[in-house]
This record gives C-alpha cells, structure tokens and sequence, in this order.
C-alpha cells in the first residue's frame, strides 16, 4: 500500500495570517517615527501636507494602473498621460474655457486614450506593454508639437489656488491650516472609495481578477473580456488624466515633459503594495499604502540630506526586498 | 542475453531476459489509484502494445516510466536490476524515451536545433549550424523521414513535427521508446514512415512500446499486447493468440456500469437541431438536443466531434448548413452569441480553460453568476458566501474552505466546481467535453449526478467522451463520429459496446 503520497490540501487555520495590508501600515509608521526621531523637520506642519501633496498624485495614478496590472496587463502610458493632459488643460484654460469644462474635456481625453490602448491590446493584438510604450513616446511628442516646446503658463488663479488650499478650508472657509487635510491628498480619498467599491465589492471588480488569472476560463464562464479590458484600461488612463489635472494645478504649468518616469514609480507603487505583475493579485489600498511608503522614503531622504541619486538607488532596492518578501510569504501558503 | 540480436521472433523473445520489469508497481493521486500493483515485463526488441479505455492507467504508466510521476510502491527493474526514475533525466540517461501526443518542441528553432537541442555541435564556443543541418539532415534520411532538417519546425504540419519528436527520441541511445498514440495527427503517408521506423529500431534491438486506440495499428505492429482497465492489467498476451474481439471485450469494464446512474427526465421541447451543418474539420452533421435529453457524442482523437461542438459555441463558426435553437434560426459566431442563447462549455483542460487556479474556490463557483449575487452595482457579500458555502455543500467539494485557492483542490474536486458553477446559471443547453478525465470513479458518479440535476431543470446536454462505458451508459442518443461525419447514430444502449467501438475505429 502506498504512503508516499501526501495530502494537497493546506492545513486549514493553522497559520496566523497577517494581512499584508497591515504590515505595508506598520512599515509605513516605522519610517514616520525613525525619521521624527532622526530629524527636526519631518514632524512639521510643513513638511506633513507637503509629503501628503507629494505622495498623493503616484497614489491615484497606482491606483489605476494597478487595475491594468490586476488584468495581467501593465500600462507604461501613465507618466505621458500626465504630461499631455496637463498640456491639455493649461490650453484649454488659457483659451478660456470654463474650468468645470476643462477638466471634463481632459478626463474624456483619458477615456479616450485608455479606449485606444485597449483597441490595440483587444482588436489589433498588440501586447499591452507594445502599444503602451508607444504611446507612451507618442504622446509626449504631441504634446510638444502642440506646445511647440514651449511650457504654458496657467494663470487661472482658482484652478491653481486649489492644489495648494486645504479640504475644510476651501469648502467651508474654515482655516486650520496645518491640521486641515489638504486638497491633494483629499483627492486620493475621492478616487480611492470609488474604487474600493468597484474592485472589492462589484463584479466588474471580480472579473477583472478572473481576467488576470485565467482570460480563457473568464470567457468561458460568461465574462465580458472585451469590455473588462476596456475599462481597465479606461480607468488606468482616467486616473492619469485627473493627475494631469491636479499637476496642473500644483506647478501652475502645462508641459509635456512633465511627470517623466511617473509610470514606473507608479508601478514600482503598486507592486510594493503588494499587486502581482502575472495578474490576479491585488487590492485598492495597497498601492495607495505603496506609494506614501515611497513618497515618505523619498522625502525623509531629502530631510536627511541624502544625494538624490542615492534615492533612486534605495528605491530600486526597496522594491526588491518587499516583493521578494511578498513572493516567500505567498510560496509558503 | 541482451547483447543485440537482430533476431527477433516471438519464441527467441520469450527466452530473454526482460529489459524493463514492473513488479506491483503502483501509483496513488489524492483520491484516485490510478494503477493497481502491474506486474508487467518487456523483452528487448519487441514491440508491445498496450490498449485500454481512457482512464485505465496507460498514461500514468507513460509517465511513471518516464520520470514524470514517481511510483507509489512497487518496483522498476532494468536490465534485471532496480532502477529509481524519480526525474525525466533519469528516464533519459537509461535510455527511456517517450513520444508524447502533443509536439514539445521549440516551434521557432529548426527542426536540426530541435533534433540537437540540449546537445548541440560547438566548435570554439560557435554553434555549428551548417554542420547540424547536415547532420540532422543524414538522421532523418537515414531513418527514412522526409523532412527538412534546415526548415524552421513551426512552418511543419503537425504530422511532420510529431515525426521530428519521433526522430529526435529515437537517435539519442533508446534503448527503449514509448509512443503515445503516436498517429493521432499523421497522414496516412506520415503513418507509413512511422511504422517504417519503428520495424527498424526493432530491428536494431530498442523496445517499443506501442500505445494505441487503433487496433489494426496495434496487429500490424505488435508482438505482444497488453490490456490495461481501471488501473489493473487485465492480460497480456502474443498477437497471435488474441483477436479484436477479445481486445476489446477485455478494454470494456463491465462492473464499473452501476456507477452510470442515469436519471430517467422525459424529454421536452427541441433545444437545439443543426441541419447539414459543416465547418472546419466536420461535415454534414444532423443532430438535435431536446429539453431532459443527453446527446453522446463518441469518436477517436480528430473524428471531429470536437470541432463540431467548438462551432456550436462560436469558436470556428460552422460554414455551412442551419443550426435552430429553440425551432428559431439562428447564426452563432462567437462565444459570446452562444452564451447570450444560453449554451455553456465545460471545457476539456481544467488547467487552461476551466478554473482561475490561482482564485478562491468560491470566487470560481461565483464567477458565472454574479450578476444575480448583486444588487444594483454593488455585489451583496452575504450572497456571495451563502452561495458558495451551499455549492461546496451541495457538490460536496472537499476543500479546506471558500477561501482555499482552486489550486490546492484534488483534479476531481476541481472538476465538480467546472461543472456545479453552471448549476444555478440557468444555461440551456450544457455542453461538456470529457467532464470526467483523470476523475476516480466515486466523484464520477458524483458528476453524474450533477448532471441528472441539470436535466430536470429542464436543460440538456451534449457529452463528448472517449470513455465509451460513460458515452454508452449516460447517452440518450450516441452519435459516433468518424473522420468528420456521422458514422452511425444509436438510442439509448440500442447497440453493443463492440458495434459502437467497431464503427468509431472503422474497422
């Protein structure tokens, strides 16, 4: 009689399961409190709304890509995206166009670069990483040609006062100044409930993961994997757009070169956050958690004095340990 | 001794020492025993058959061979002494070799880079592509395939790639050559340069054995044959001592029919009637489901009824001829047209197209129902649980919870969600395609059951098998395919399992 073969099923409840969510939380207040403790002035009401305002704008645009990423897709475009529609938007107000205008035009140009990107990647078979980096290069190009090089200056005063003013002020007029939340970082909760809603709790959030897990089986099961995948890439060059908007709005300017290498801080973001790039894996907040991680690391590093090319270099090597830390934590289960 | 004697008749064989023995070797998955102590033993330079119904234990037996699967217990000998295949490698260096049904080969190197791979010409640390084009070019000539060793192997027909595995298996030391349903895919041209091979690698002493649904195949070819059922060897026998008749007799278990429990459902009205329908593959095509009603449909590998049921689900839209659904016209060109009529496809592979292996069992128990797990745009937790709990339930799914990846569940577990998912969905006419594959026979009585299920709720089904016992039992209506038509049409059991096999293999 056999022995050899052991069971495949997983002892049920045996392991304590701490949610990578939290420790993404926890490592986050490590960094806050060794650099309040290692630093007089990242504890200041300066310098908190400004990381706030820092991290908040890599936070939305790896909110949307992570929905790409969770179809087993990527979006390189993003970084572009931000710079063209901050052309966009800077011309369209200087032409003036009502604001409110303005940025629903800039957010339909979103739609309508996401809806190429999935044209390509659904009609004409293109691999997502192809046509995304060749808009990528393209869109910068129209950019410039538009501008002819040349940066554009907004001088909407209410379009750029609202980057810089806080939530409850604005709103109400009440003035809290450094307690208040400032409207950047407000607009990460106004993208992240939304999107909350649709990836943990609505089907099209669920077919998205069914999409990046297994595109036949979603198929065969009923889901809609054209649409699925255009509207993940809709959203992904949305969130792009409305970055583009609010960059906009913090340096006062409409350049598209702006936002270079945007992308794959984003990605970088996202894959922190615990998103896996073969698709499938992923949640609303662990970008968001991903990019305050980076944004906080940078931030510290510039309180801290540290040469900016080492940023980038501990950035690289950060990626590396939590995603390998990820992938030991997922092979064990 | 096995020092290489070209002769190689029957009664000589029968003196040798055997090159490989198998003694009470055994091989246990999660929930099957896929074989059951095979004592078996292998002559040099003898071509020996092994015939048996899909599920009896043949490719199991492929792969404990070939190092894929490690035996549960028993014993390999080789060459009379004990050998450990715990690895393909192991397999290799003894000299084990395996031509599989499907091509496992680099489609985008030539056919010489895939006859050298892994063991290429280098000369000062440069590829000699020249001189293995050459090389391989002598091979194949030598052995009397007609290839192009300098032709990219992706520009082959698959026939031709099957010949290139053939070729590259057999020039590396064999000593010993398995070939898994090896003319499946072959032309009658190809097939002739296969069996020409194979009469001379006997010749030269390599031991082959031959697996094979075609039993002429299988009198032109062997010395002796073996028959193999629900994981036990049934008999081995010379050639000359066993008749088609007798083969297939031992093939068909007569015991395992009490697990076909068939749900007597009275039929309602036509769901689906295809006219002459023809497309890639098949041609002129008749059948027509009902309401409570299983349509059988039976056939070798490549007969079509594959490719039949793929039109009907929109995959390669049928070119001519009618397809009616509920006694309306209609036209089905894509998937997503047959869904919205109400067709759903069990697939064959589980791995590739059944299951997000990597989700939760219950996020793919949900998957094709979601819609109704909502209100409005927002899913309703408490439903989702609900109804996964209740289908992990009712299916009796053995799993450590909703929540376990379908990845961790055993190959008939993961079968039952394939298949109990569409339960509630509401689809009309169900179509599985070997719904019971690599599934013992406790969780195949369960799949039948699901399916009887079905039926009273006012569905029907079309069953695609090779597993005759299943077709035959389950089937209101068998239809048998072969070589991409209607070869004969049946009741409910109103002909023997020898008729019915008799027609599919043409003999």
């Amino acid at each position: 009689m056999s022995t050899t073969q052991s069971g495949q099923l997983p002892p049920a409840g045996k392991r304590l399961h701490i949610p990578f969510g939290l420790t993404l939380v926890a490592l986050l207040v490590v960094l806050c409190v060794l650099l309040t403790i290692f630093t007089d002035s990242f504890m200041t009401e300066r310098n908190i709304p400004n990381l706030a305002r820092q991290g908040a704008m890599i936070a939305i645009l790896a909110l949307g890509e992570t929905f790409v990423i969770i179809t087993a897709g990527i979006d390189l475009s993003v970084g572009a995206v931000v710079g063209f529609t901050s052309v966009i938007v800077a011309m369209l107000l200087t032409n003036g166009v009502p604001i409110w205008a303005s940025i629903l035009i800039t957010l339909a140009i979103g739609v309508g670069i996401g809806s190429f990107h999935a044209f390509g990647i659904v009609k004409m078979g293109l691999p997502p990483f192809i046509i995304t980096l060749a808009t990528l290069t393209s869109l910068r190009g129209i950019g410039l040609l538009m501008t002819n090089g040349a940066t554009i200056s907004i001088t909407n005063d209410s379009f750029t006062e609202f980057s810089r003013n806080d939530l409850l002020n604005s709103l109400f007029g009440i003035d809290i100044s450094p307690f208040d939340i400032p409207n950047l970082f407000a607009m990460v909760i106004v993208v992240a409930i939304p999107a909350w809603l649709y990836l943990s709790h609505s089907r099209w959030g669920r077919y998205l993961f069914a999409i990046g897990s297994n595109a036949e089986a979603a198929r065969l099961s009923g889901v809609n994997v054209v649409r699925t995948t255009y509207t993940a890439y809709i959203l992904s060059s949305v969130c792009a757009a409305f970055v583009g908007l609010l960059l906009a709005s913090r340096i006062g300017i409409g350049n598209a070169t702006q936002a270079e290498g945007w992308e794959l801080q984003a990605i970088a973001s996202s894959v922190i956050g615990g998103t896996s790039l073969f698709g499938a894996v992923g949640s609303w907040h662990g970008p968001l958690l991903g990019a305050f991680i980076l944004a906080t690391i940078n931030n510290g590093a510039n309180l801290l004095n540290v040469n900016s090319f080492w940023q980038r270099i501990i950035t690289g090597g950060l990626i590396i340990v939590i995603v390998y830390f990820d992938q030991l934590r997922r092979r064990k289960r | 001794m096995i020092t290489a004697s070209p002769t190689h008749a029957a009664g000589v064989a029968a003196a040798r020492v055997p090159i490989l023995e198998l003694r009470k070797l055994d091989k246990r998955f999660t929930g099957t025993h896929a074989l059951k102590a095979v004592d078996l033993a292998f002559l040099p330079g003898e071509v020996h058959a092994i015939v048996g119904e899909n599920g009896a234990g043949k490719s199991t037996l492929i792969k404990l061979l070939t190092g894929v699967h490690v035996r549960s217990s028993g014993e390999i000998l080789w060459q009379g002494a004990p050998a450990h295949i715990t690895s393909p490698h192991d397999a290799i260096a003894l000299g084990i070799n395996a031509v599989h049904q499907e091509v496992v080969l680099c489609p985008h190197l030539t056919v010489a880079g895939n006859l050298f791979l892994g063991d290429e010409e280098v000369k000062y640390g440069m590829l000699q592509h020249r001189r293995m084009v050459r090389d391989a070019q002598k091979i194949l000539d030598d052995i009397g395939f007609n290839l192009p060793a300098g032709g990219m192997l992706g520009a082959l027909t698959i026939g031709q790639q099957q010949l290139v595995a053939t070729a590259r298996a057999a020039t590396r030391g064999t000593k010993f050559l398995i070939f898994d349903e090896p003319t499946a895919y072959l032309t009658r041209q190809e097939a002739a340069q296969l069996f020409a091979l194979i009469r001379r690698l006997k010749a030269r002493g390599v031991t082959i054995v031959y697996i094979s649904h075609r039993l002429e195949e299988v009198f032109d070819l062997a010395d002796r044959v073996s028959i193999l059922r629900d994981g036990e060897l049934v008999s081995t026998s010379r050639i000359e001592d066993t008749d088609e008749e007798k083969l297939i007799r031992g093939m068909i278990n007569r015991s395992i029919e009490q697990i076909f429990h068939k749900d007597v459902v009275p039929f309602g009205k036509p769901i689906i009637e295809t006219r002459h329908l023809s497309g890639r593959g098949f041609a002129d095509v008749s059948v027509s489901v009902r309401e409570g009603e299983i349509v059988g449909l039976y056939g070798l590998i490549g007969a079509g009824r594959s490719e039949f049921v793929l039109s009907l689900f929109g995959r390669e839209p049928a070119t001519a001829g009618e397809i009616l659904w509920q006694d309306r016209k209609v036209t089905i060109r894509s998937e997503r047209d047959a869904l919205n009529l109400g067709i759903a496809l069990a697939p064959e592979s589980r791995r590739d197209q059944g299951l997000c292996l990597n989700l939760p069992v219950g996020f793919n128990i949900n998957l094709p129902i979601l819609p109704r797990l909502s209100r409005g745009p927002l899913l309703s937790g408490r439903a989702e649980t609900e109804h996964a709990d209740r289908q992990i339930g009712d299916l009796r799914i053995k799993t450590a919870s909703r929540n376990a990846p379908a990845s961790s569940l055993s190959g008939g577990n993961q079968q039952k969600i394939v298949i109990g998912k569409w339960l509630n969905h509401g689809a009309k006419l169900f179509i599985f395609d070997e719904p019971t594959v690599g599934v013992d026979v406790g969780t195949k009585a369960e799949i039948y059951r699901l399916m009887g299920t079905l039926l009273r709720q006012g569905a029907g089904i079309i069953l695609i098998s090779s597993y005759l016992p299943e077709v035959y039992e389950l089937s209101d209506t068998l239809h048998v395919f072969r070589g991409g038509r209607l070869a004969a049409s049946y009741g409910h059991k109103a002909a023997s399992h020898e008729e019915v096999l008799t027609r599919a293999i043409g003999v």
